[in-house]
């Protein structure tokens, strides 16, 4: 049986969208480091990748649509030590995240903390750090 | 063939332990005194310096979740990383550059408050080279043996190699700069004296002060107090300080699971991703 050419396609669209994001990492100069927002939103997908791990978000934009956010994290190493792991966090979680915002306007945010739905809050930097 | 009597037997024996014990005696006195082991995983107590002084390593065993008391919500946070942008300008205790290497800061600078990452070799995954890797931002890994130690970083998995042996310097060397540079060191007590030349001139003295590759680096390592590591850097660059400039290390030794691991960096993984 010959498989229809337009399935083959739709298929190929559907791989390259299941595709694990590949967000740019930034350095910290890249973020309004001394400003804080708050954005409530869900889980899309938890990387626990180095040297920054991402947290992408789906946020309502209040318009009754949804924007996705790529919320950069610090490196493993040191979210280890303040409390996280590699599944604190899975796609449909529902959290708040208090980001700095990318300069450049884009919808990228660096994050300073996130507090999960049960409260625990997830700090970037482990105790006394 | 010989035959002891008993007496003669027991005077051999006698003869024989104290021999043994002449020797040993010897042997202590040709040994060189103990030094200090500073093998272990530590974690830098002040790696922002001072103007961030109090910032401690954590204690062991509390990297857990922070869960507010019920109706005690916690403080919303400032901000999500120390400024490094120099929008501040420079800080009193920076080393102080000649008139070319201040211009370089202040480009530098420019780029950075527009959000540019360019100039931010660390996040482009470079080891941060000496003295800058010094700061073990992260943790800090001590390995010694008697004609070794080796520095390792765990941001960036950056390594350095301090020879103990003798050795020293050849021109080849000199010729051929590196992020860590070339260091020998020697004890003086319980103090490590160590040299550090051959360094590029592309690295960061701390945040992003440039240099030249006429940058030296001397360090007195020792603990200053049980479980604390104290490294005291002289950096002398006569292009770009007007005035050797100092500073002092410090970081606290991990006693146990799980601080006393490090966890790999591998920051090749966001390589080819960075703007």
């Amino acid at each position: 049986m010959k498989t229809p050419i337009h399935l083959l396609a739709v298929a190929l669209i559907a791989l390259a969208l299941a595709a694990p994001r590949v967000a740019a990492h930034h350095s910290n100069v890249g973020f309004a480091v001394e400003t804080v927002l708050t954005a409530n939103g869900v889980v899309k997908e938890w990387q626990w990748s180095n040297p920054h791990t991402w947290l992408i978000l789906t946020v309502d934009d209040g318009k009754g649509g949804q924007v996705e956010w790529a919320m950069e994290g610090r490196a493993p190493s040191v979210l280890l030590r303040a409390g996280w792991s590699r599944n604190i966090m899975k796609a449909g979680d529902k959290v708040t995240v208090h980001y700095s915002p990318s300069k450049d306007g884009s919808k990228v945010g660096m994050i300073a903390r996130v507090t999960l739905a049960d409260g625990r809050v997830l700090p970037n930097a482990p105790p006394g750090d | 063939m010989l035959i002891f009597t008993g007496l003669a037997r027991r005077t051999a024996a006698i003869a024989v332990v104290v021999a043994v014990a002449l020797v040993a005696m010897l042997g202590a006195q040709s040994t060189p005194p103990a030094r200090p082991d500073f093998s272990g995983v530590y974690r830098p107590i002040n790696p922002f310096g001072n103007a961030a002084a109090g910032r401690g390593a954590p204690p062991a065993g509390t990297a857990a979740p922070t869960t507010p008391a019920p109706g005690q919500p916690l403080p919303p946070p400032t901000r999500t990383a120390p400024l490094s942008d120099g929008s501040r300008g420079r800080s009193p205790d920076a080393p102080q550059l000649t008139p070319p290497y201040l211009a370089k800061w202040q480009a530098m600078s420019k780029s950075r408050v527009a959000g540019s990452s360019e100039s931010d070799k660390v996040a482009q995954c470079l080891p941060p080279g000496m003295p800058l890797m010094m700061s073990m931002f992260y943790g800090m890994e001590v390995m010694q043996t008697r004609d070794k130690i080796t520095f390792f970083s765990e941001l960036n998995d950056a390594l350095r190699r301090v020879y103990l042996d003798g050795r020293k310097p050849t021109p080849a060397i000199l010729d051929d700069p590196t992020y860590a540079g070339f260091s020998t060191g020697h004890w003086e007590g319980d103090t490590l004296v160590v040299d550090t030349v051959a360094l590029r001139d592309d690295t960061y003295i701390e945040g992003f002060t440039p240099h030249s590759d006429q940058m030296t680096v001397h360090e007195r390592i020792r603990f200053a107090s049980p479980g604390v590591l104290e490294d005291r850097i002289v950096v002398s660059d006569p292009k770009a300080l007007v005035k050797p400039w100092e500073t002092v290390k410090t970081y606290r030794k991990m006693t146990g699971p799980p601080d006393d691991q490090l966890r790999e960096f591998a920051c090749a993984e966001g390589l080819g991703h960075v703007r």
